[in-house]
């Protein structure tokens, strides 16, 4: 539960703590949703990186929610069970794990980018696709340190 | 500097923000300046504090923008 001493009316925690500023908490999730909404991006493998992302951060807010899109398009609890070591687990493609390889980078030490990291994901998305994943990734480790910072977490059922 | 890993695309203009990479994501780009121009002009942290965070989060990432 968030340590903020004051939080705003709503039907879940991001709502209690991002609508203390409404209207930035509305352009956010303009935002946010872009990506799925205007599909920039394969939405299995968007929602990869969300959670490879909020893995990293340990941030159990994102954690706990699964896009309707990517499940929609076959992704499934079996292959997300494996997204924590994804580097030994067979069920990756060539594009999910340079994409992976990047997002990990990106979290890590987003200067620290290498050209062989960048290469592959360019060769797999396009420019295009390449400039929304990096976008993408903005929004994610963004969220996942905006939920930590807050204790943003998921309520108990 | 090193070269820019993904070129503008070809018709972008001088803006040194959709002129840039992201310019080829146009819809993305128009909802982050949406958010950004709300931050900026709509918030209530003191400008002075806001823009301190910026630079020093771009020093920190070594960016030059």
């Amino acid at each position: 539960m968030t340590w903020l001493p004051e939080t705003a009316p709503g039907a879940n925690p991001l709502e209690r703590v991002f609508g203390l500023r409404p209207n930035l908490f509305e352009a956010w999730r303009g935002f946010a949703q872009i990506f799925w909404e205007k599909r920039l991006l394969d939405p299995v493998l968007l929602e990869l990186v969300r959670l490879r992302v909020a893995q990293m951060h340990e941030a159990r807010f994102p954690l706990a929610s699964r896009r309707p899109e990517a499940r929609a398009a076959g992704l499934d609890e079996a292959k997300l069970a494996e997204l924590e070591h994804w580097w030994r687990s067979p069920s990756f493609t060539e594009a999910e794990r340079a994409c992976l390889r990047f997002a990990e980078q990106f979290v890590l030490d987003a200067k620290g980018m290498s050209d062989e990291q960048a290469r592959p994901v360019i060769a797999a998305l396009g420019a295009k696709g390449a400039v929304a994943l990096v976008e993408a990734l903005a929004i994610f480790d963004g969220f996942g340190r905006f939920c930590r910072m807050l204790e943003i977490e998921p309520e108990d059922r | 500097m090193s070269a820019a890993r993904i070129l503008p695309p070809a018709d972008a203009g001088s803006d040194p923000i959709s002129g840039s990479a992201l310019g080829h994501q146009p819809e993305s780009l128009a909802a982050f300046m949406k958010l950004y121009g709300t931050l900026w002009s709509h918030g209530i942290l003191d400008h002075s504090t806001k823009e301190m965070a910026r630079i020093r989060n771009a020093r920190t990432l070594d960016c030059g923008v």
